[in-house]
């Protein structure tokens, strides 16, 4: 029988303090740094499969950050400095100033170290176009939808071609600027399909902190060529038991998917990456039940955090992924599974 | 010549930020640094009217959170940007709100032609929220009463111009207008300094009949939002008129020379009773370095204009 409700994790975990003191440290050789984040990657894949994971990667551990990382790699980009997101909290924003092009798969080795050395599924994430294209600054193209269609076919495709020629079963597109534009859905789901033309592997897309509570992104799910949303609802919903509409309301938008003739999987975020407090399993299990009502079939449902945790301290994290994995196994048992 | 000014909040330098991150002891004094430093870019651009940087305030509405009856709420979208503010809950009554606004100035540095940036209350209610003033219309109302005590402080303090930002006012689709003009009403009602409505992030096209009626010494514009063509068939007549031509979400640095012509042939169109070029919104989008160019070129394309 296939197990309902997989758990999975969306992609950053906080680096070890240990590894930043390497890494930083200009006294200490190339290889002892390389070494460093190898042994980093195993601590987090053997973390993540011990917590009981179906589905991991490495916590992102090689990767300075999901827009910057990238960045790094692609031609026609030039950082500009540091702005802020919030607060005293700042990203390294690029300029597009000629075009674009990929120059290597930047995700190859941390992919093939990865999948070398992990017992359960992998899923990797990749940052997508229109995100890229979102938190940068546009000097060259001439529209916004020019630089993002060119990011999807010259760096976006090429980069999920070779991780599928690697090997790569499941493929995660990073999209937290997804619903930022309601106004530009069309250019987002262009973006996509243009990414995975082609492609024969299973897509997921990551999508975060609407504004419009996902509402502007319902209608284009059937028009997007991917298998399934991981998306965050925990941090919209409340704190309390239930199963009815008035706990769950951070995941009411999922009966509008389904009106809209969305028939893929829904990855649903159970664990809010923001806040310290751990969510209970009987909350989880809450959460995961209600979502499987609502779209109708428990096996379109997979159970993840909100957004990477790399916010939170290790600890946290770990807490949190434990409580999600409980309250995946209690909603199994209620429905039987 | 025409004159000139910056909205909002600037970015904070390398130094500053990893200050911030690290709540360096000698944060207070980079503060002021670097506030000196700005105030005096914009004296070299020859700005018409100078601003306060604002790189002591998190958002343009927290040191609001300082009011007793006030806490802090969940992050929160800047409308469509990757930037972030919290919101606020009012949760009491607002008496001691007054002197906020210039308490988090440093007006000893700031010349005489001086500006603030405030929010306009139709916004401020509008991203915020309160258990005290259930109904959107009271709460605007109160907030703007409590605003008005403020702007009261700065006319007092020489603060000659009053930015209003009103991004709510261009982003939503729909505005209770009627609600907006008795909330600016409070504010603008026998003041004695100038009031500019600043509207970005939407298009206002549609709404200019309803703007231009509103009770403020003039409408502010992102041109990069609202197109210069909706702009120029309108008369701003006993009106005051900013285009927002310098783009503070773009590194591109704007042509002189274009934006000059462009300027020039607005203001022939619409015959404002004053006109000005500034930022279209907070320079905090770009990282220093660009921002100081973009508010160079700002001096730079005012100088170029012919006045009304």
């Amino acid at each position: 029988m296939h197990k309902y409700f997989p758990t999975q994790e969306i992609g950053s975990l906080k680096k070890p303090s240990w590894l930043l003191n390497v890494v930083k440290n200009p006294d200490i050789s190339k290889e002892d740094k390389a070494k460093a984040r190898n042994d980093a990657a195993l601590l987090n894949i053997k973390t993540l499969e011990d917590l009981g994971l179906d589905i991991i990667y490495d916590g992102e551990v090689r990767r300075v950050e999901m827009y910057e990382e990238p960045v790094r790699y692609i031609e026609g980009f030039e950082f500009a400095g540091r702005v802020r997101s919030w607060d005293n909290k700042y990203y390294n924003k690029a300029r597009v100033t000629s075009e674009i092009d990929y120059k290597q798969n930047f995700h190859s080795d941390e992919f093939k170290f990865i999948k070398e050395n992990a017992k359960h599924e992998i899923k990797v994430p990749v940052t997508g176009a229109y995100t890229l294209a979102d938190w940068s600054y546009n000097e060259h193209y001439k529209s916004k939808e020019d630089l993002v269609i060119a990011l999807a076919k010259k760096v976006v495709r090429p980069l999920v071609q070779d991780l599928a020629k690697l090997g790569a079963k499941i493929i995660q597109i990073d999209e937290p600027a997804a619903t930022t534009h309601p106004a530009e859905m069309e250019i987002f789901r262009d973006s996509v399909n243009e990414s995975v033309k082609g492609i024969n592997t299973k897509f997921v897309v990551h999508a975060c902190f609407s504004g419009n509570d996902y509402e502007s992104l319902a209608p284009e799910l059937p028009k997007i060529k991917a298998q399934q949303y991981t998306l965050e609802f925990a941090n919209r919903d409340s704190w309390n038991l239930g199963v009815n509409d008035k706990e769950r309301k951070g995941y009411h938008v999922i009966k509008l998917f389904k009106e809209y003739g969305f028939k893929g999987e829904i990855g649903i975020g159970v664990t809010d990456v923001h806040v310290d407090k751990i969510e209970t399993p009987k909350l989880v299990r809450d959460r995961i039940l209600y979502a499987a009502k609502a779209i109708g079939d428990p096996a379109k449902i997979y159970v993840n955090p909100d957004c990477g945790l790399r916010t939170r301290s290790r600890t946290i994290a770990f807490e949190k992924i434990r409580a999600m994995v409980k309250g995946a196994e209690l909603a199994r048992q209620v429905i039987g599974n | 010549m025409i004159s000139s000014y910056t909205v909002g909040i600037y970015p904070r330098s390398e130094e500053l930020i990893e200050a911030t991150r690290k709540n360096a002891k000698n944060l207070s004094s980079l503060y002021l640094a670097g506030k000196k430093e700005y105030i005096a870019i914009q004296k070299k651009a020859n700005l018409g009217y100078v601003c306060d940087p604002l790189l002591d305030w998190d958002d343009i509405f927290r040191p609001f959170s300082k009011l007793k009856s006030v806490k802090l709420e969940a992050l929160n979208r800047v409308y469509e940007t990757n930037t972030f503010y919290r919101k606020l809950s009012f949760d009491g009554g607002l008496s001691d709100a007054g002197n906020i606004i210039r308490s988090n100035l440093a007006v000893s540095l700031l010349p005489k032609n001086r500006a603030a940036c405030i929010a306009d209350p139709y916004t401020f209610a509008d991203v915020h929220l309160s258990t005290k003033y259930k109904k959107k219309e009271e709460f605007t109302i109160a907030i703007a009463k409590m605003l008005r005590k403020e702007i009261d402080a700065l006319v007092k303090s020489s603060f000659g111009l009053i930015q209003l930002v009103a991004p709510s006012i261009a982003y939503n689709a729909k505005v209770d207008f009627g609600l907006v003009k008795e909330a600016l009403n409070i504010i603008t009602r026998g003041l004695k300094a100038k009031t500019v409505l600043h509207l970005y992030f939407g298009d206002v096209s549609k709404k200019m009949e309803k703007l231009l009626d509103l009770p403020v010494s003039g409408l502010g514009f992102d041109i990069t939002s609202t197109p210069v063509s909706s702009i120029k068939k309108h008369s701003f007549s006993g009106k005051l008129l900013a285009v927002g031509m310098v783009n503070s979400y773009n590194t591109k640095l704007e042509d002189k020379a274009e934006c000059i012509l462009e300027l020039n042939n607005i203001i022939s169109k619409t015959k404002p009773d004053e006109s000005f070029v500034t930022t279209n919104f907070d320079l905090q989008y770009l990282p220093k370095e660009f921002a100081v160019r973009k508010i160079l070129r700002l001096g730079e394309i005012a100088k170029g204009v012919k006045s009304a």
